[in-house]
């Protein structure tokens, strides 16, 4: 009898422990969730002397963005003397192993999320977004962002705005030194041993890319040189897929063509340049030009490579290889460092490479979750990011460390503080800019200085390696922006541009959305495919079979639409046929 | 060895019985309570399948489509077919290679007389099976990489090519890329169940087939084979459920923008679909299709074998 009972006591214990084990979990979630609203309960102080003498709790966000970044130091300098100012911090946690679309995915699937996000139509399609417009009133800096109309264009189906784009915004004027975007990145040993000569067209960059190839065809230490390096993995395959707008002088609309007179769009992937760029592709690789491992690395693969210094040539955006580009400086490769080349198909033509923008027509940005349990909270921090003070902390960091002040207030750094500021190290331990929050560009708010360190006239070009200022001198350049075409695109008069922030909120409901999803699939496997064929012409053939099959027109048509609306949002005229 | 299967006891199902067994009953709730909790209950997303499933509007409010979420998927999509395809054959390559390896593989081991050398190599061959995929992937990488790599090295060596070889763009390899590789990480750990099942075999059958004067070779396919021959089928059985499971990992690792027609399988899909495309609906289809084919499958191959008179599960 006595073993029954306790054999039934186990059986009992056994089943106990394991409803407990769930909910422990539970409650150790409800602790944590009420930890964090007690954090957040007492609203932080406004008067800033005030914050300086008491301690006051600091509030703490999360934000996840679907982008590759640095994560900072829990014990990050900068982050923690914002927090003190303005009372709140926000951990940032990034992409890491997985594609944008599936680390968003999983967190829409279990439903809970950072505080912060990245907007995308599947955020808003969950209902996982919250609306902010309401409260703007409450917070300046965040409704001053952006002027009325450009905010009215984030207005979704519900008449509400759920997101706060973070890019773009030109503080009084552009104050650009360098290409952010899209060029032909070139290192600068490679014009120096030809002798600075103009570089203009497809076919002149593979000659000399040839030439000099044929020199020097390994690194010092024997390791092979790769004269052009290809990154065609995931979404960052625009650097394979999109030179064919820019070889025509077209700026970065980036899924298509758009005439500015008659409005029509047109599609890059079929006009002769495509036909003409690829086959130029294909012969490099067949002469051993471009790396034949290009079809198979992926991003880090890439940026490795690069930063090695063994890359002389690549087509990418600055911002995303601009980790390699500091590797490359930190570790003192001579010659290694890149200059961007606004190439063409044919000689004579003007490129728009370099753009200066802001769009009259925003889409996406930072967006604020349902599972933010203090949204005014939340919405103070980014107000309070935007202040003067805070974003000179963001942007150039803590005076006297990390950049002096003149006597005309103007911001100057020692050698140290340069080399410093691109240390990942320093950048994780120190360095705080909260990157993917609202900010500025182009002026300080302080009227003096430009809001970026490597913008800074006086700045700028004494910071820049001596191979590079020996470069720039050469073809009469100042900045990297000297180097290319300057192009101003005006919001009002051009309000399509850029067209890859509509393709940016389109899902695969529509017919044009499911097409591009086709066409980027059919694109992301044949334009490898065409680049290393035997029989280019037959490997072309193919592709366009294939990627008519895929429907593009179905795409394009709603591509153009888009611009009719958009000309129509912000111009009010329709100017449809 | 039929002899040995334990006679089949029918005893009814009634109240007393239940009374009379309630200790057992109570001891295997909470593994029944644990399969009910994390294998049949999220069985109730399978709804998501019939429905345009929006997460805003949750499973009651989404609306019912019927099967047009099947339809998408078998009507008119090439890419579907050309999945299913993928996955059909690196499953069925990586079952008859992970089969075809682990019995080779125990078979000469077991032939090996010194017990050092051969616990040694025994160990070393089910090293692989603990690590993890992306280490894996990173390895066959470096392998076959055309900078260094040693397979293009040892080529080069023995002058088959003139220029290494990027094996990883080559369509027609990729399948037997990641069987090959399969093969490397798990034929050692699959063979311990064939040793220990070895290892039961009566050594007397030996003595007297060496009295009979047969060499190694014939004790093997005489002897040790037959002796062998229920867990292969039992094995066997339980595998070919797993077809359709061809991996994830391995291929998701490995492929690339140019490998995607053969290297996509029905999970790499469904988590496009599912997940990066927030398309839940076709996601769960997909995978529903998964299932069904993959209790067909043990169907079939539980029954050929009844037929057949040979091993079965049930």
């Amino acid at each position: 009898m006595k073993k029954r009972v306790i054999a039934m006591l186990m059986c009992i214990i056994l089943m106990a422990s394991l409803f407990a084990a769930c909910k422990k979990d539970d409650t150790a979630e409800k602790e944590k969730e009420t930890s964090t609203n007690t954090e957040t309960a007492t609203d932080a102080a406004d008067d800033k002397a005030e914050a300086t003498e008491a301690p006051k709790e600091i509030k703490e966000f999360t934000a996840f963005f679907d982008r590759e970044g640095i994560e900072l130091n829990d014990d990050n300098e900068v982050q923690q003397l914002i927090a003190e100012k303005i009372g709140a911090k926000c951990k940032e946690t990034w992409l890491t192993g997985q594609t944008a679309e599936e680390a968003v995915g999983m967190l829409i699937a279990s439903g809970e999320y950072p505080d912060f996000m990245n907007w995308s139509p599947e955020l808003q399609d969950a209902g996982a977004t919250v609306a902010i417009d309401e409260y703007f009133d409450k917070f300046p800096n965040i409704k001053n962002f952006w002027s009325e109309s450009q905010w009215n264009t984030l207005r979704q189906a519900d008449g509400h705005i759920y997101s706060m784009p973070q890019f773009g915004k030109i503080n009084e004027k552009v104050m650009d030194t360098s290409q952010g975007g899209e060029a032909f990145w070139l290192q600068t040993r490679v014009l120096k041993w030809a002798g600075y000569p103009v570089v203009e067209t497809l076919d002149q960059l593979f000659a000399l890319l040839g030439d000099y190839y044929a020199a020097n065809p390994t690194e010092a230490d024997g390791t092979p040189v790769i004269p052009f390096e290809i990154l065609a993995y995931d979404w960052r395959y625009f650097c394979l897929e999109n030179p064919p707008q820019f070889l025509d002088g077209y700026p970065n609309n980036g899924r298509c063509i758009v005439d500015p007179k008659t409005f029509a769009v047109s599609d890059y992937n079929i006009t002769p340049t495509a036909v003409r760029y690829f086959k130029k592709l294909n012969e490099e690789y067949k002469k051993g030009i471009i790396d034949p491992e290009f079809v198979t690395i992926n991003h880090d693969q890439f940026l490795e490579k690069i930063s090695t210094g063994r890359v002389l040539c690549f087509v990418e955006q600055k911002w995303d290889f601009q980790t390699a580009e500091d590797a490359i400086k930190s570790q003192n490769l001579e010659g290694c460092t890149y200059v961007p080349l606004g190439i063409t198909i044919d000689p004579g033509m003007s490129e728009m490479y370099y753009a200066a923008n802001e769009a009259a027509v925003l889409t996406g940005g930072l967006c604020i979750t349902t599972s933010c349990k203090d949204i005014e909270g939340a919405l103070k921090f980014v107000n309070d990011l935007l202040d003067p003070e805070i974003v000179t902390l963001r942007s150039w960091g803590v005076k006297d460390v990390d950049y002096n002040v003149g006597a005309d207030g103007l911001f100057t750094r020692t050698q140290e503080m340069r080399d410093n500021a691109v240390k990942s190290e320093y950048k994780a331990a120190h360095g705080c800019g909260y990157g993917y929050f609202p900010n500025y560009t182009g002026m300080n708010p302080d009227g003096i200085n430009a809001m970026l360190p490597d913008q800074q006239p006086a700045e700028f070009f004494v910071g820049l390696k001596p191979e590079v200022q020996e470069c720039l001198t050469a073809y009469g350049a100042e900045t990297y922006v000297d180097m290319l075409d300057y192009n101003e695109i005006d919001g009002y008069e051009q309000p399509w541009y850029p067209m890859w922030s509509f393709t940016n909120t389109i899902t695969t409901e529509t017919p044009g959305g499911l097409a591009w999803e086709k066409m980027e699939e059919t694109k992301h496997q044949y334009l490898p495919s065409v680049v290393i064929a035997e029989d280019f012409d037959a490997a072309w053939a193919e592709y366009m079979e294939a990627y008519k099959a895929a429907k593009p027109e179905d795409f394009f048509a709603e591509m153009q639409e888009a611009v009719y609306a958009r000309i129509e949002l912000v111009q009010g005229k329709n100017v449809r046929p | 060895m039929k002899a040995e299967r334990i006679k089949e006891v029918n005893v009814k199902m009634t109240w007393k019985e239940i009374v009379k067994q309630r200790k057992l009953i109570l001891l295997s709730l909470p593994f029944v309570a644990y399969v009910l909790l994390f294998n049949y209950v999220p069985l109730v997303g399978w709804v998501m399948a019939f429905q345009k499933y929006k997460p805003k509007d949750g499973f009651f409010s989404s609306k019912f489509v019927g099967f047009d979420n099947f339809e998408f998927l078998f009507v008119n999509n090439p890419d579907f077919i050309r999945v299913i395809r993928n996955t059909l054959a690196m499953g069925v390559i990586n079952l008859i290679l992970s089969f075809a390896f682990a019995i080779a593989f125990a078979l000469v081991l077991n032939e090996v007389v010194h017990k050092g050398p051969k616990k040694l190599v025994q160990t070393i061959s089910y090293l692989p099976h603990f690590l993890s995929m992306i280490i894996v992937t990173g390895i066959v990488r470096d392998v076959l990489s055309i900078d260094n790599g040693i397979i293009n090295d040892i080529f080069i060596k023995f002058n088959l090519i003139d220029k290494p070889i990027n094996f990883l763009t080559i369509k027609p390899l990729f399948w037997w890329i990641v069987g090959l590789s399969n093969v490397w990480k798990e034929t050692g750990w699959n063979s311990i169940i064939y040793l220990a099942a070895i290892t039961a075999i009566s050594p007397d059958l030996y003595e007297a087939a060496s009295i009979d004067g047969a060499g190694r070779l014939r004790k093997m396919w005489n002897i040790t084979l037959p002796g062998i021959k229920p867990t292969i089928f039992i094995l066997l059985l339980i595998n070919v459920g797993n077809v359709l499971n061809a991996g994830f990992e391995i291929q998701y690792l490995l492929g690339n923008g140019l490998l995607q027609p053969v290297s996509q399988t029905i999970d790499i899909y469904v988590l496009k679909y599912g997940i990066s495309q927030a398309n839940y609906s076709i996601g769960t289809a997909a995978g529903i299709f998964k299932s069904v084919v993959s209790v067909i499958l043990i169907f079939l191959a539980n029954s050929s074998a009844k037929a057949a008179g040979e091993e079965r599960l049930f």
